[in-house]
């Protein structure tokens, strides 16, 4: 059960929750640990994104504070701070506090805006500045329900335009399991843009799909995540049929490298 | 003993899927140390006479019948099911049919759905009902994007008290315990796939509170990986004689091997 436990593995999309009062729910936190302590992963990249068509300041900042909260809990969890890129100059304010004073490790990104929306500029400005990879919520799905509910969902296709617009950027496409149509998905990114990643999470675990995402990506550009959907995550790595060199990479070796890129 | 009672062969229309006939299904299975699996033909949801998705189903299975035990696929609203189930019994010896409300266009609690369970009842097999085939969220654009509804399901069970169904790939929509967190179907089973076991227990606080004769090991092969589903019984904190249970004495039970 723990095959990959001698990886140090790091989970590079995952989450912790808060009460509607915005206060970490600590003991959902103590079992994505035990989770984490089943699987053999050893760090969580976590954020909790609010998924509301417009988050205010006040209500980013306290989800970053929850965030703070477990990354002191625990120091296995690393964090990502999440903003409303709408709200310009606070999010630019709490990117700046996340991740100097903090010590986040990136930001993430919801679908209130497209990730090639001119809205983003200034974010991902300072993001590169920083150093620091920017991980979005991203698919391509394709049922009414989720047109309907996710209107802004940025897919593929806008990351390959937002690699153009922003080539100092880190940017993570995230789950390609995440629901949706990942082979589409996978079609647009085998143009392998230099600063696009994606990560391996979501619930969807067809026959494949690891591995067809490496051969389209390469397997430098392509993280290990479970989006706390922990035995997916994990078990369609293990049947992905990845060298020991691939597995080095996808688990921990590619996002250390993107922790290295830090310049703060 | 690991026996998978959701595999299937046969083409998918909308994806190319590995492993889809009987032979490399099997090797793939056994890769992953299951020794038995239940078997139906994809096809089945899409022919509209089923039946010769099952006959197609006995000639894949004929060199395999030590480790496959066919499923036939049934539409109610189409011509000589009751025929046709008899066959599929009696003389290919298939040990449980699937039916397909979403996709075959019927209510799930419908007449035609009574009348095919109380049959398979008098004929001792199980009814296997899949809540979804693949995530509605990439659907192709002629694929459906409903799936089945518990508590109408939970109605069937009830109008049918002497048929045993099995819910295959249930995500946790609908609830299937009253609010006194009893058992609302007595004669619902479920298949594990989806479950989730690590984060949270939710497949060993199931089977605390549905029994652990109630539950059955499934992955969903060829359509999904294998390993995640076996993850789950190795993370769920179960005891080893509820896990034999579940991995494949409920199976043997049910199919009556």
């Amino acid at each position: 059960m723990n095959k990959l436990k001698k990886y140090d593995v790091i989970d590079t999309h995952n989450h912790l929750s808060a009460d509607s009062t915005m206060k970490l729910d600590r003991a959902d936190a103590e079992w994505r640990i035990k989770a984490a302590d089943l699987l053999g992963i050893d760090k969580l990249c976590v954020s909790i994104p609010l998924t509301a068509p417009c988050p205010s300041p006040d209500e980013f900042i306290r989800a970053n504070d929850a965030i703070v909260e477990g990354m002191r809990m625990n120091s296995r969890f690393l964090g990502f701070c999440f903003v409303n890129p709408g709200y310009q100059a606070e999010a630019l304010r709490e990117m700046e506090r996340c991740i100097v004073k903090e010590k986040m490790a990136g930001i993430k990104l919801y679908h209130q805006y497209l990730i090639c929306d001119p809205v983003m500029k200034p974010l991902m400005t300072l993001a590169a500045e920083l150093g620091v990879p920017v991980l979005m919520h991203a698919g391509k799905c394709t049922d009414s329900e989720t047109l309907k509910s996710q209107p802004l969902l940025s897919n593929a296709m806008h990351f390959l335009k937002a690699a153009e617009m922003f080539p100092e950027t880190t940017l993570i496409q995230g789950h390609i399991g995440g629901g949706g149509d990942w082979e589409w998905n996978l079609r647009v990114l085998e143009q392998r843009p230099p600063n696009v990643y994606i990560d391996t999470s979501g619930s969807v675990i067809d026959r494949g799909i690891v591995r067809k995402t490496i051969d389209a990506l390469g397997i430098d550009h392509v993280l290990f995540a479970t989006d706390g959907i922990f035995e997916e995550g994990v078990g369609k790595v293990i049947d992905a049929g990845l060298s020991e060199g691939e597995y080095r990479k996808l688990l921990r070796n590619n996002f250390q490298r993107i922790l290295a890129m830090r310049k703060v | 003993m690991l026996f998978d009672i959701n595999t299937a062969i046969g083409h998918w229309p909308f994806r190319k899927l590995p492993d889809n006939d009987a032979s490399a299904l099997r090797q793939l299975l056994e890769s992953h140390k299951i020794t038995m699996a239940a078997v139906a033909n994809i096809n089945g949801i899409f022919y509209k006479n089923t039946q010769d998705a099952n006959l197609e189903l006995a000639v894949e299975l004929a060199p395999h019948r030590d480790f496959f035990i066919g499923v036939a696929t049934l539409n109610p609203v189409y011509a000589a099911w009751e025929r046709d189930l008899e066959y599929c019994v009696r003389t290919l010896g298939f040990k449980g049919i699937r039916l397909l409300p979403q996709y075959h266009n019927y209510p799930v609690f419908s007449p035609e759905a009574i009348n095919i369970a109380t049959a398979a009842a008098q004929l001792g097999i199980p009814v296997l009902i899949p809540q979804i085939i693949v995530d509605k969220r990439q659907k192709h654009w002629m694929d459906v994007e409903t799936f089945v509804d518990v508590n109408e399901l939970g109605r069937l069970c009830r109008k049918v008290p002497q048929a045993r169904f099995i819910l295959t790939e249930y995500r946790i929509q609908g609830s299937l315990t009253d609010e006194d967190g009893k058992p609302l179907y007595p004669n619902l089973y479920i298949e594990i796939s989806r479950l989730r076991s690590a984060y949270m227990q939710d497949l060993a606080k199931l089977a605390e509170t549905l029994g652990s004769d109630h539950l059955l090991f499934g992955s969903g092969a060829p359509f999904k990986e294998v390993s995640p589903a076996i993850l789950k019984m190795q993370c769920a904190d179960l005891s080893a004689q509820k896990k034999a249970q579940i991995n494949g004495l409920n199976a043997q039970s049910l199919f009556s091997l």
